[in-house]
């Protein structure tokens, strides 16, 4: 399908110097990726192991995501128990690098990788640096997009002419369509992860950026203005609640299942459900559906988005020798180089060569999201930022009781800043 | 020879129990991580607790718990085992097989099988709601319904211990009693006030200290029933312990959380033991 | 007595008798639910209407659960350390137990006194030392990592004491005038006049290990060391729609401790009343 043996031209120098090891490696890698993009990265890991059988093997397992995930690294790296490599949040690079568990990816590691500043975006290769030293190699990165059932909104007369959904450019005009949806008799106009806070982060500081709102002033959270913000964006998706118009206390895999079961019209949800959806509409098990930038609530487009890279733990009282460290940067050349096939898994590889190709630009549907590049918005660069990181944990608590008509945006608002501030 | 015999288990306590409970009270002192050392910083640990949101959520938790668990456990249990013990033969077997069976089930297993029947989308219980024209309750999602489910969950899977107890409480009272009292003409209610709970007494104070002092460390439901939901809010003192040591990396302020839970449970066992020994004598 | 009396208790007795088989069975019935659901593709379980039956029967998810997942090594490592904490709390048990009540030696009373006190501590709030402990020792991701700071079990001890205390003494006379050793008195005649009381005090043990969650689920971090119980909850797709595959693998967790309680009923419910210090 895809022609990835173009792009694995430059292979060769970094394959040969690990085949000068003798015996064969094992590199245990560790990652949180267990949707549709799990199935894409498995098969990525597979063909890395074929293409180097008798050398580098990668002994690859899956852990819940977040908390979970970012508990037992933490615990594992503290007793010498964590992996080779790990996939990781470029937003938790920082409170990583404070911590003490990654090790720096020196400029030697970048020269025998064979890659570098020049193949990344600016922001990409900045999220990965702490203090002009590299901690990860960027993947790819993740925004969250708006699915939808084109089935039922056409049937509702809600699509446009380009078969995207109508009312995308407006507060009113998107929850003209919800209510049209409601009336038409769909059950939930839109799917939300109403249950998970943590999930919520994304919508809600997306919504902040549609009004150029910010989390951290300096070491100040939610200064001036921004606090109002928030709130704003946290009356608007109560107001879906109070109308009816989007599911409440769901958490992620019912939202999923509301979305392909026909039951929840469009959904908010990152990229990496992409798979999820070619595969069942692959298998005739889908509807038609789309995936489109976020609507546009406040003043202009914005989307949040994080990223994935790979990292190195730093082991306690465990060195790494050299024929190991060495199959690790094959691991994460190799894979960087052949990120097309990720951008199956509907992320946007970070490896610039493979994003300027023309086989990507061509990629459905993210070509059609694509356009949100321009608009994305990332976490603070804070030790106490990113996934099940401080500032998550805190707002978290208080999103689900707001989404769901608990508590008023308000007093919301209040308290979060309050814990904010107190961290 | 008394020394061999005691040696293994003497090490074992020294090391896994002993040991560990010294170490406790010396790291809740210190500002120590998890792993490594600390400063030692006198009472700032303890002196944190009154004014931490989170700890006075987790105290207040866990003794929501406790009442929502004990009594109305042991009640049920016993009026279970009343039924069954009416019951005779194989189907007296069968039932309580069907009633013990969630006992011996791993926790894990539970947290599924009931994560899914209340779930609130899918769960066939929400269809019991929409049959009855009532709104649909997000019982694992909501601050409201978390306790109260989780604590109704945990009588269903630990029930079966306390029914086997109270059989065997009401088999050892002598069916002369109840002849005696059939005799008299005595009616059900009459026969069971006068009979069978006083002469139970002793087993339900066992079964209601035993349950006592296991939900008071109540964990592994709390935190496999928040996941991908609200932990937060639902935060017990073990979870609370946890949450400190094992995400936030601080062992000695975790230790602090685990000294004052370390002497509740004492405390309670204590006065519990003191009461049930008074109302027992009294009785007799 | 009249009949008419006589009558009412017989009605009043047949619908408890009812009302309780109906409980036993609305008891049971999320377990069938579970199994059902497992049993579903994952499209039906997720309809909006309630089939209590699955449309399409398929073992799909149990082919999925057995050969895509480590559930095999999960069973291993939790027999294993079940077994483990099993025969190491129980031995060590009888062994003081049997040094607490028949010998003399110093200190007794006050290891006596420590363990009924230990019986109140609660084990949980060791955790964090427990940890430190083993990630010292080097033990973590092991079997006897996750089997030593399970092995706290004062009850087992106890029951044990009290067994022994009542063995009439006269065994013992006769063999001390035999020159039997004290080895020789335990193995021929304390162990095998209780091995009712072992048996009971071997099952209770082993559910509890099986059963317990907290610690393995800290001294673990790689899964190929996980125990069923930690398995089925912390390597689970985090993304996507699993019921059914979730359920399968439920139902494979407590597939063998269920039916092995079905077989062994009886003996089960002797063990658990015993541990709790009632004589069944």
């Amino acid at each position: 399908m895809l022609n990835l043996k173009g792009l694995a031209a430059g292979i060769c120098v970094a394959t040969a110097l690990v085949s000068s090891a003798a015996a064969s490696e094992t590199v245990v890698w560790w990652d949180f990726l267990s949707g549709g993009d799990g199935v894409r990265m498995k098969q990525m890991i597979q063909d890395f192991n074929k293409e180097h059988e008798g050398q580098i093997t990668i002994d690859a397992t899956t852990l819940e995501w977040g908390v979970p995930f970012y508990s037992k690294v933490q615990t594992s790296a503290a007793v010498g128990e964590a992996p080779d490599i790990m996939t990781y949040h470029a937003s938790r690079i920082p409170l990583a690098v404070e911590q003490g568990i990654l090790t720096e990816v020196t400029s030697a590691d970048w020269q025998q990788m064979g890659l570098g500043k020049n193949d990344y975006a600016d922001a990409t290769w900045d999220a990965v640096t702490i203090d002009g030293k590299q901690y990860a190699v960027p993947l790819d990165t993740h925004p969250v997009v708006l699915y939808y059932n084109k089935d039922i909104l056409g049937k509702a007369g809600l699509l446009t002419e380009n078969g995207v959904p109508k009312g995308m450019d407006s507060r009113d005009g998107f929850t003209a369509t919800l209510q049209a949806l409601k009336a038409a008799g769909v059950k939930y106009p839109l799917g939300s992860v109403t249950a998970d806070g943590n999930f919520m982060f994304r919508t809600i500081y997306s919504l902040m950026g549609q009004q150029d709102g910010v989390l951290m002033s300096g070491d100040e959270f939610l200064a001036g203005d921004n606090a109002e913000k928030l709130q704003n964006a946290l009356a608007v998706l109560q107001d879906w609640t109070n109308e009816g118009l989007q599911s409440t206390y769901t958490d992620y895999p019912a939202t999923v299942a509301l979305f392909t079961s026909g039951e929840a019209a469009m959904m908010i949800n990152g990229v990496w459900e992409v798979p999820t959806m070619t595969d069942a509409h692959a298998k005739g098990k889908l509807f038609e559906w789309g995936a489109v930038e976020l609507p546009v609530i406040f003043d202009h487009p914005s989307t949040y988005a994080d990223s994935h890279t790979f990292a190195i733990p730093a082991n306690k009282g465990k060195e790494m020798s050299k024929a190991r460290h060495d199959a690790v940067l094959e691991v994460m050349s190799w894979i960087s180089r052949n990120s097309l096939f990720w951008a199956t898994a509907g992320h946007i590889p970070a490896y610039g060569p493979v994003t300027n190709s023309a086989e990507y630009k061509a990629m459905e549907p993210n070509a059609t999201y694509s356009s949100l590049t321009a608009n994305m918005i990332f976490d603070p660069k804070s030790p106490k930022a990113g996934i099940a990181g401080p500032i998550f944990d805190v707002m978290s608590s208080y999103f689900v009781p707001t989404l769901n008509g608990e508590m008023e945006p308000a007093k919301a608002v209040e308290e979060i800043k309050y814990e904010l501030n107190d961290l | 020879m008394a020394v061999l015999l005691i040696l293994p288990f003497v090490a074992i306590y020294g090391l896994v129990f002993i040991y560990p409970t010294i170490k406790m009270f010396i790291l809740s002192f210190t500002d120590a991580p998890l792993i490594g050392a600390g400063d030692w910083v006198g009472l700032e640990n303890y002196e944190r607790l009154p004014r931490d949101r989170r700890f006075h959520t987790a105290l207040w938790n866990t003794f929501y718990f406790v009442a929502l668990t004990v009594i109305p456990g042991t009640l049920v249990a016993l009026v279970i085992s009343l039924g069954i013990n009416r019951l005779k033969g194989r189907l007296q077997s069968l039932v309580l097989a069907l009633f013990f069976l969630p006992y011996i089930l791993p926790v894990s297993v539970v947290y599924l099988i009931w994560d899914w029947t209340l779930n609130f989308q899918f769960g066939i219980a929400m269809h019991l709601f929409d049959w009855a024209g009532a709104d649909r309750i997000p019982v694992f999602k909501s601050t409201a319904w978390f306790m109260p489910a989780v604590g109704f969950v945990t009588i269903w899977w630990t029930a079966g211990f306390s029914i086997l107890l109270f059989l065997a409480g009401r088999r050892a009272i002598p069916e002369e009693i109840y002849e005696a009292a059939s005799l008299d003409n005595s009616g059900s209610w009459s026969t069971f006030s006068r009979v069978t709970w006083p002469l139970m007494w002793p087993v339900t104070a066992l079964v209601s200290t035993i349950q006592l002092i296991l939900q008071l460390k109540i964990f592994d439901q709390v935190y496999l029933f928040s996941q991908g939901g609200r932990p937060n809010d639902n935060l017990v003192l073990v979870y609370y312990v946890f949450q400190r040591a094992f995400q936030s990396n601080q062992g000695g302020r975790a230790a602090a959380v685990a000294v004052v839970l370390f002497v509740i449970v004492i405390v309670v066992s204590v006065l519990n033991f003191q009461l049930t020994r008074l109302s027992g004598g009294r009785r007799k | 007595m009249n009949p008419t009396r006589i009558h009412r208790i017989n009605m009043a007795g047949l619908a408890i008798t009812l009302i309780t088989v109906i409980a036993a069975v609305l008891w049971a019935f999320p377990l069938y639910w579970g199994v059902v659901s497992s049993l579903k593709p994952e499209d039906e379980v997720v309809r909006p209407y309630v089939e209590l039956w699955p449309q399409t029967l398929t073992f799909s998810h149990y082919v999925h659960a057995l050969t895509q997942t480590q559930i095999g090594i999960w069973y291993l490592n939790s027999v294993a350390t079940a077994v483990g904490v099993t025969f190491v709390t129980v031995a060590s048990s009888l062994f003081c137990g049997y040094a607490i009540s028949q010998l003399e030696f110093p200190f007794r009373r006050a290891l006596w006194w420590l363990i009924l006190a230990s019986f109140m501590v609660p084990i949980q709030t060791l955790i964090i030392n427990h940890f430190e402990l083993i990630a010292g020792m080097g033990l973590l991701n092991s079997w006897t990592g996750i089997i030593l700071p399970q092995l706290i079990h004062p009850v087992v001890i106890i029951v044990y004491k009290q067994f022994f205390d009542n063995v009439p003494k006269d065994f013992r006379e006769a063999a001390v005038m035999d020159n039997a050793s004290e080895w020789r008195i335990l193995t021929r005649i304390y162990i095998p006049m209780n091995w009712g009381v072992t048996t009971a005090l071997s099952i209770v043990t082993f559910i509890w290990a099986w059963n317990s969650f907290l610690w393995p689920f800290l001294a673990v971090t790689k899964t190929e060391m996980m125990t069923i119980t930690v398995g089925i909850t912390q390597v689970s797709d985090a993304f996507g729609v699993y019921y059914a595959r979730e359920l399968s693998a439920a139902v494979l967790a407590g597939l063998p401790v269920a039916l092995a309680y079905l077989v062994f009923q009886r003996k089960v419910t002797q063990a658990i009343t015993l541990s709790a210090g009632i004589k069944g």
